[in-house]
């Protein structure tokens, strides 16, 4: 009996092992001549898909920037980076204790910076100085700002050479007897940068926005047991509106060359910084009844050679995130996707680029079948990876410019059919 | 080894073997339309080619034949096909696994035995990769692959009664019911990832449809003869619980000769004409069965005893035309094949194998096709 046991499972095994046995595919040789099915053919068009295209300014808002834009391009351009540190302790630690300060041997600025590369760093010597920039006035107005950057308030500066400045942090030396007077009388120290440059030239700095602020240090003792004093940004207005005076900590102010949108145009990025935002209104034909496997969305580029045009900078497209309850478009465009979600990819382009470009826009349209609007707002956002940080500016003309020049939408997709059925 | 221990164990077996994958790949000759039908043979007819399929018990083909069985059974049957396709293209080579038999039955009175069973009845598992530049209107081109993988098959539930008045006489009736599904899995890809977003689209397509069948037996000592039909209903093809067409379950009619004068020996002759354009508007236009005549010439004769087994010994030849057209034109099967089979544990465990080798081909179109299949089957008498 035992032997019949072992002869059945031997012939099982048999079985079980030409049964499992895996294959190379190889198919396709025959085709087309006998393929059960060709492959779907592919269908493009070309539509006037957009409803609602425009271009907002002041995005991001005020102190929400990654970086502040120092930048000084002659006429054509000067910003200027504010810092404000309303707190700042008035003791430092010597060998576990805590002393009072009574004396400033240093004080610093450190200065995160985005380290330029070989191909972007200044022609000449740059200057960087530093104002003290306090004011009862309203203490976010450009104009009020830009009048305290004068000689009597000059509490800094240092000139740096233009091979000095590949690194990722500059130190400028501040006037020590101005922080050891706030420091006593307990005030805050709200500091303005400018930069001096001929030729113009524009330099990125850190922010509290991506953890990577200018902080004050100070030196209160030249015993070497002391601990230097690193004051962080912060700002204490508006009062008792943390949402609001926490951005302000850092933040940048145009002193001039700031530029208008033009009716025809959408603009990414410049000065102020801007943001364009395009709805969509696409047939549910093609929504809902295709596969669409790919969207570009068509944008005819003008040139814009107002500054750094041959710089190549990434634009984003971006979901907007906002349901249709917000109406208001500068507020939806505050609600934004991150960089690649939805497989909305970027663009790398020039501010001196012509003609037609496109973004794919097919990840995020298949998100819209069978949705509602509600759910899933047909909305998106072109953003510029350096906004509010670098002064290019990219123009793209708007469903208000000549018909020839207007943004469509390139679908491309997959009928439905009868797949399947021989 | 109790008569529950085998039962156990073919469960066991059965379970492992309906766990192995099913592979399938290429476009070919055989499983134009809705499939290749795998002619709802067992195994041991399988060794004839089908020739003593009219009065072979295992196979789901004359429901008369089931009155012979005495004892309760079950019956499972594996068939992988090792298939090469040549074309102008080259040759394509691949495997498909296929369960085509599952069955079972038992006597309810003397003489009269009920069973159940599914079959496969075109099976249609394949899987087609093939590469296209799609031209698009814009001027634009795009390399794209295509992946068309289709599982499933059409499959045959039947339930019967046979019925044996007489020695001489044997008497059958079958209710069918077709059902089964095709699983499509339509995967396009592209040579620019950036621009296209590949995608699958999935499906499944359903069918059902009844039919009736009836078949008898005559025997006596030197010669058994056999005839079956069956009648097919409306049939329907159905996706997301829309249906899509109807057509009708093909009708099918054989029979068979058999000169059974030496012990445990059968020589047998069998035709069948199955009505495969019936199923004509269940798929599009460029799907178009064939009637077509299924014939076959066999033996199953007692060979050598090895211990305490016989082992049946068989060969056929077999010639049919397969249920769909290929590229327009009607595609022959010429195959023979050999088998053998025997018992184990006093006779309640049967296993039979057999090996067939199938050359397929249409006239004027440029494609032959050749494949071996093997055929294993077992059966437990719980």
């Amino acid at each position: 009996m035992r032997k019949q046991v072992v002869k059945l499972l031997a012939a099982l095994a048999a079985v079980m092992s030409i049964a499992a046995c895996s294959e190379k595919l190889e198919a396709g040789k025959s085709c087309p001549l006998l393929c059960p099915i060709q492959s779907d053919s592919l269908r493009d068009t070309t539509i006037d898909a957009i409803a609602v295209d425009t271009s907002v300014t002041g995005l991001p808002p005020i102190g929400l920037e990654t970086y502040l834009m120092l930048a000084s391009h002659g006429d054509t351009l000067d910003s200027r980076a504010m810092i404000r540190f309303d707190t700042i302790p008035q003791s430092y630690s010597k060998a576990a204790f805590d002393s009072v300060i009574t004396t400033i041997d240093t004080a610093l600025l450190v200065t995160p910076i985005a380290k330029p590369d070989s191909l972007h760093l200044p022609k000449a010597p740059v200057t960087i100085e530093v104002y003290d920039v306090d004011t009862v006035g309203t203490d976010t107005s450009a104009a009020i700002l830009t009048s305290l950057f004068r000689p009597d308030r000059l509490i800094g500066s240092k000139t740096f050479a233009p091979d000095s400045l590949v690194r990722d942090t500059l130190f400028i030396p501040i006037n020590a007897d101005t922080v050891l007077d706030r420091v006593k009388n307990g005030t805050r120290l709200r500091v303005g940068m400018r930069m001096r440059s001929n030729p113009g030239y524009d330099l990125r700095i850190g922010t509290t926005q991506i953890g990577l602020p200018v902080t004050l240090h100070i030196v209160a003792s030249k015993d070497t047991a002391a601990v230097p004093v690193d004051v962080s940004p912060l700002s204490d207005t508006p009062a008792d509106e943390p949402f609001l005076s926490g951005p302000l900590a850092d933040f940048t102010i145009v002193a001039s060359g700031q530029t208008s949108v033009s009716p025809t145009l959408l603009s990414v990025g410049g000065v102020p910084s801007r943001r364009t935002f395009i709805h969509f209104d696409v047939p549910s034909r093609f929504v809902d009844s295709t596969t669409i496997v790919r969207a570009s969305l068509l944008l005819t580029q003008t040139p814009n050679r107002r500054i750094d045009q041959h710089d190549s900078v990434y634009l984003y497209p971006l979901a907007i995130l906002a349901s249709p309850v917000v109406t208001d478009i500068p507020n939806a465009l505050q609600f934004l996707s991150i960089t690649g979600q939805y497989g909305l990819d970027s663009l790398l382009i020039s501010p001196a680029d012509s003609g037609v470009k496109e973004f794919q826009v097919a990840g995020l349209m298949r998100t819209w079948k069978g949705q509602t609007l509600e759910v899933s707002p047909r909305s998106i956002a072109i953003t510029s990876a350096v906004e509010g940080s670098r002064p290019v500016q990219f123009d793209f003309f708007s469903t208000r410019a000549p018909v020839g020049l207007r943004p469509r939408l390139r679908i491309t997709y997959v009928p439905q059919t009868s797949y399947g059925v021989p | 080894m109790t008569s529950r221990t085998h039962f156990r164990l073919a469960l066991v077996a059965s379970a492992a073997l309906l766990a192995a994958p099913a592979l399938g790949a290429q476009s070919n000759l055989s499983t134009q339309g809705f499939g290749y039908s795998t002619g709802q043979f067992s195994s041991r007819a399988q060794g004839t080619d089908g020739a003593v399929a009219e009065m072979d018990p295992l196979s789901p083909v004359n429901p008369a034949t089931i009155s012979v069985l005495s004892s309760r059974i079950l019956f499972f049957q594996l068939e992988p096909e090792y298939r090469s396709v040549t074309t102008a293209g080259g040759t394509d080579r691949t495997t498909t696994a296929r369960y085509p038999n599952v069955f079972g039955a038992m006597p309810i009175a003397p003489n009269f035995v009920v069973g159940f069973g599914a079959s496969t009845l075109l099976d249609r598992t394949a899987t087609t990769i093939f590469n296209t530049t799609q031209l698009l209107s814009s001027g634009d081109s795009v390399p794209m692959s295509t992946t068309f993988r289709v599982d499933g098959a059409m499959d045959d539930l039947r339930l019967a009664a046979g019925w044996a008045p007489t020695k001489w006489l044997r008497l059958g009736l079958g209710a069918h019911e077709i059902v089964g599904h095709n699983l499509i899995a339509l995967t396009e890809s592209f040579a620019d990832t950036e621009t296209y977003k590949p995608f699958t689209q999935t499906r499944v397509l359903g069918f059902n449809g009844p039919a009736l069948s009836g078949g008898l037996q005559l025997v006596s000592k030197w010669v058994s003869a056999a005839a079956s039909m069956r009648q097919g209903g409306v049939l329907h093809m159905d996706a997301s619980d829309t249906v899509l067409s109807a057509a009708r379950v093909p009708n099918r009619y054989g029979g068979s000769i058999a000169f059974t004068g030496l012990p445990n020996s059968f020589f047998a002759v069998r035709t069948s004409h199955d009505d495969w354009s019936a199923m004509n508007g269940l798929g599009s236009n460029q799907v178009v069965g064939v009637d077509s005549w299924d014939t076959s010439v066999g033996a199953d004769v007692a060979g050598p005893q090895i211990g305490e087994h016989i082992v049946s010994l068989r060969a056929g030849f077999r010639d049919r035309t397969l249920p769909f057209e290929a590229a327009g034109q009607k595609v022959k099967e010429t195959s023979f094949s050999g088998g053998l089979g025997t018992g184990f544990a006093g006779g309640r465990v049967l296993a039979d194998a057999a090996l067939i080798h199938a050359n397929r081909s249409a006239p004027t179109v440029g494609a032959t096709e050749h494949a071996w299949t093997i055929s294993i089957g077992i059966s437990v008498q719980p």
